[in-house]
């Protein structure tokens, strides 16, 4: 096969396998901070048993997020060399600066934040994890601020067909960057929130009513319920942005193939981009001109505008669907959760089964977003600078081939037993409830199996 | 060669590269050298190894992500010519060390019975990862060449460099315990230093044979003398640290940490050789350090955060280290 297609499958790959685990570590870091800062405060011991379930994820999470960003590292030089001869000169430093300001810190305070509790005092501890946490939300700037620049970059001229920077200040802050950041940051938001929550209704179901359970329950799902309407709002303002800067994407998104007014809304359909046309199409009658230009007469741009020099539509416009289609459950399943939990101090059976799977909800429109950013931004690897057909490396199409049918399964198996761990964690701290001894008390060695099975 | 900044900071990124994969090849070989150690071990040496490394594994790691980054950065034209033609083990080297990273959390988490098999995973993605360092140094050393001599070669140091980590391992165990765990790491030591020896004989060897520019730069009088302290110093300290492991550990187990500062100084005289082997090139005898340079004012900006914030990383590596100093016991999550 085409080694361009094989990098790009392999590059995506990765890098979605990766974005899982940065995802949880990035908000979990400081949800874990909260649940210390509850304790410091309340000395109550159910905060510091959520501590201790919760650290275990991180650690795994962590653990996980390390080894697959350290492939990453590798796969810009293995996969895609033509991408640092061109823009090298920018890429470079912003990856530097994300080392250095971010991995080291993550990386010589996990040890004391994991392990240290009793060889530092309280207040180093919180210190380590107020400095974990901060890693890496630092790293997701810079790693975004990349990203962001690659889809809308600034602050460059090309001399002798490779990118100088000229003002690093609009390089780095780019237009895009604000919004992309602030959509990522609390994308892992949600995503540990509804993590925490599927995981303690999955307690619940299991019959645990323990203190703990409950306060977990509870900060997973009204940390979900107020993010969810900022991300919506976040998410509107980024599509503006990236109809300013980016509107062939745009057009994607929204499969709109005409240029006009009173473009409407798609809701489902199928794109056929050879016939240039929508199959099966269920529409909102100017809603696309709504939403986008806030006037039903508003003109959008549409794909005949870019003939030739537009994203592939299917992906793009389904990636968005379904980005936008888990939002709004989110949004649902967390404030009817908050419902019941404000109002009834309970939580009905049928909303905690549903609650389980959607633990998973914040890694599917984590995805998907990601799929119709990058995909949207074909055939561009750097809008205007550079195709992604010019920066493939000199490698076989047999080596990659091989190599992305290996990290394949190695990822599914990887997959596969980290979700069992979380299950068998969530089920053995639902056994013991608030009976489980604290580490502080008994030592549970890290080094040791589970307790209840020896 | 006038000394501007266009020729300056290509040197000192070079020095700072060179610097970074120094400090992971001690650091990570002495946690990788652990995990070869595994196959070795009984199930409850095994959790005192884990604890001997436990909190530093991930920063050590670090040390090659800044390696590979400053590769990527300061000379992107050298990191795709090398990564593309070391594509294959780069994979293996990259598969070892997802396994055992991941296998290190997982023996902990998952249910008893599958813990022996996660043991076996760390153990095979230690293994795996360290022969694929020492086959890219050995294919690099050969100024990346794939015919089947080199590939033989190749299989040599990555069996050398293995044993060499190994070596550190046992070494790190011989600071981090005691008692019975710690004499069994005495006697590793002893029979992986062999191997460590024979390695860095082969590379020495082979270095200059394979190209003649490099022979040219170690035997030509007078620079043979000045060179010559570098191979009598990593003699003598072989020599030495192979008789300290007829008497370790000490009374009071004083200096157990001397036998790793030992191995540590030896790869930095070899790692010094090598340096010297290669300058100015990154690509043997293709691309200077100057040719696969990146634009001096991203290096600058590049040079003003390093300035600042390695320090600043030292600084609290060591504190960390510092936290965790002493015998290892039990790892907590408190
Ligand atoms: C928005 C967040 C985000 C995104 C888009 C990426 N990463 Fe990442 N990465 C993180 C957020 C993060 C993190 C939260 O900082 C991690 C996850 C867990 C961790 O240890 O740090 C991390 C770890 C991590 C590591 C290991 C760091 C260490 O040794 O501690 C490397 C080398 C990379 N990443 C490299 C990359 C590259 C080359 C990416 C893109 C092509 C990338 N990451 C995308
Ligand atoms: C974190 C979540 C991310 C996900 C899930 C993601 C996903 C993808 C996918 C699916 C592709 C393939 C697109 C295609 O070929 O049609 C791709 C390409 C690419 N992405 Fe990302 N990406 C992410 C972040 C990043 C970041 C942060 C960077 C760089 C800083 C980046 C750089 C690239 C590059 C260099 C390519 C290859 C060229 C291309 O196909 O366009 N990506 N990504
Ligand atoms: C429900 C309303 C939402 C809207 C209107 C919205 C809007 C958008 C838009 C327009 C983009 C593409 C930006 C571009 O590439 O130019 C995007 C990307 C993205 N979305 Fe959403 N989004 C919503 C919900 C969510 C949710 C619930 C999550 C995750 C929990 C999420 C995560 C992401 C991510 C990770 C990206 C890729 C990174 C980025 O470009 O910011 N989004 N979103």
């Amino acid at each position: 096969m085409d080694p361009l297609i094989l990098s790009r499958i392999q590059f995506g790959a990765n890098i979605s396998f990766h974005i899982l685990f940065p995802t949880i570590t990035i908000a979990l870091g400081w949800v874990l901070l909260f649940f210390k800062l509850r304790y410091n405060a309340t000395g109550d011991t159910a905060w510091m048993r959520a501590y201790f379930t919760w650290v275990k994820v991180f650690a795994l999470s962590f653990a996980l997020g390390v080894v697959t960003g350290v492939t990453m590292s590798f796969q810009f030089g293995t996969n895609w060399p033509g991408y640092m001869e061109t823009v090298g000169n920018i890429a470079g430093p912003l990856l530097a600066y994300e080392i250095l300001t971010a991995f080291f810190l993550e990386a010589a305070f996990l040890g004391i934040m994991l392990f240290g509790f009793r060889r530092v005092s309280n207040r180093i501890h919180t210190l380590a994890t107020v400095l974990v946490a901060g890693g890496t939300t630092v790293s997701a700037f810079w790693i975004i601020a990349l990203n962001s620049w690659m889809q809308t970059p600034t602050g460059y001229e090309i001399r002798d067909g490779v990118a100088h920077a000229v003002d690093w200040w609009a390089v780095i802050f780019n237009p895009s960057m604000p919004y992309r950041l602030i959509h990522m940051l609390i994308a892992s938001g949600l995503t540990v929130a509804f993590l925490i929550a599927g995981f303690s209704a999955l307690r619940y179901l299991a019959g645990d009513r323990s203190d703990s359970m409950w306060k977990a329950l509870r900060t997973g799902t009204f940390l979900a319920a107020v993010l969810i309407p900022v991300q919506i709002f976040v998410g509107d303002l980024h599509g503006l942005n990236t109809l300013e800067h980016q509107p062939a994407k745009i057009a994607a998104m929204e499969a709109n193939w005409h240029t006009g007014a009173n473009v409407p809304l798609v809701l489902f359909a199928i794109p056929d981009e050879a016939a240039k046309e929508n199959r099966f199409e269920i529409t909102v009658p100017n809603g696309a001109s709504l939403i986008l230009k806030h006037s039903a007469g508003g003109v959008v741009p549409g794909l005949d505008q870019f003939e030739g020099n537009h994203p592939p539509v299917f992906p793009v416009f389904w990636g968005f669907r379904i980005m936008v289609g888990t939002g709004l459950l989110m949004l649902a399943v967390s404030w009817s959760a908050a419902f019941f939990l404000r109002r009834r101090a309970s939580l009905p059976k049928p909303l905690a089964l549903l609650m389980v799977p959607m633990a998973l909800a914040g890694w599917v429109a984590t995805l998907a977003g990601w799929y119709t950013t990058e995909i949207g931004r074909q055939p561009w690897l750097v809008t205007g600078i550079l195709k992604t057909a010019d920066a493939v490396g000199p490698v076989a199409g047999s080596h990659v081939a091989l190599t992305l049918a290996i990290y394949l399964i190695l990822y599914a198996a990887l997959l596969v037993t980290y979700l069992g761990v979380l299950v068998h964690l969530a089920l053995k701290a639902a056994k013991d409830g608030d009976t489980s001894p604290l580490p502080g008390v008994l030592n549970a060695a890290l080094s040791q199996p589970a307790q209840s099975e020896r | 060669m006038t000394l501007d900044w266009p020729t300056l900071l290509p040197l000192i990124f070079a020095g700072l590269m060179g610097l970074a994969i120094l400090i992971y090849v001690v650091l990570d070989g002495f946690d990788l050298g652990i995990g070869i150690l595994f196959s070795v071990a009984d199930d409850a040496e095994k959790d005192t190894m884990i604890a001997a490394i436990g909190p530093f594994w991930d920063a050590n790691e670090t040390w090659l992500v800044l390696a590979v980054g400053l590769l990527l950065v300061a000379f992107p034209l050298a990191h795709g010519i090398i990564l593309t033609a070391l594509y294959l083990p780069t994979f293996l080297l990259l598969v070892g060390l997802i396994l055992r990273g991941v296998a290190f959390d997982f023996r902990a988490k998952v249910p008893a019975g599958r813990k022996r098999r996660w043991n076996g995973i760390f153990f095979a993605g230690s293994v795996l990862a360290s022969l694929a360092q020492g086959y890219m140094l050995g294919i690099y050393v050969l100024g990346l060449d794939t015919g089947l001599a080199a590939m033989a070669f190749g299989a040599l140091v990555a069996l050398c460099l293995a044993a060499s980590y190994a070596a550190m391992g046992a070494a790190w165990l011989i600071y981090k315990t005691e008692g019975a765990l710690q004499q069994k790491a005495v006697l590793w030591l002893r029979s992986t230093l062999v191997l460590t020896v024979l390695g860095m004989v082969a590379i020495s060897l082979a270095t200059p044979f394979a190209s003649p520019r490099i022979f040219d730069k170690w035997f030509v009088w007078p620079q043979m003398l000045y060179l010559s302290p570098l191979p009598i110093l990593s003699a003598l300290l072989f020599a030495w640290l192979w008789r300290q492991t007829f008497h370790l550990p000490k009374e009071n187990d004083r200096h157990s940490i001397v036998p790793f500062l030992t191995l540590a100084a030896i790869f930095a005289l070899g790692f010094a050789g090598l340096a010297w082997s290669f300058y100015p090139f990154v690509v043997p005898d293709r691309l200077t350090i100057w040719q696969a340079a990146s634009a001096p004012e991203s290096l600058a900006f590049i040079l003003v955060g390093t300035v600042f914030v390695l320090p600043i990383i030292i600084f609290y590596s060591f504190y960390a280290y510092r936290v965790f100093g002493g015998k290892a016991g039990d790892l907590t999550y408190d």
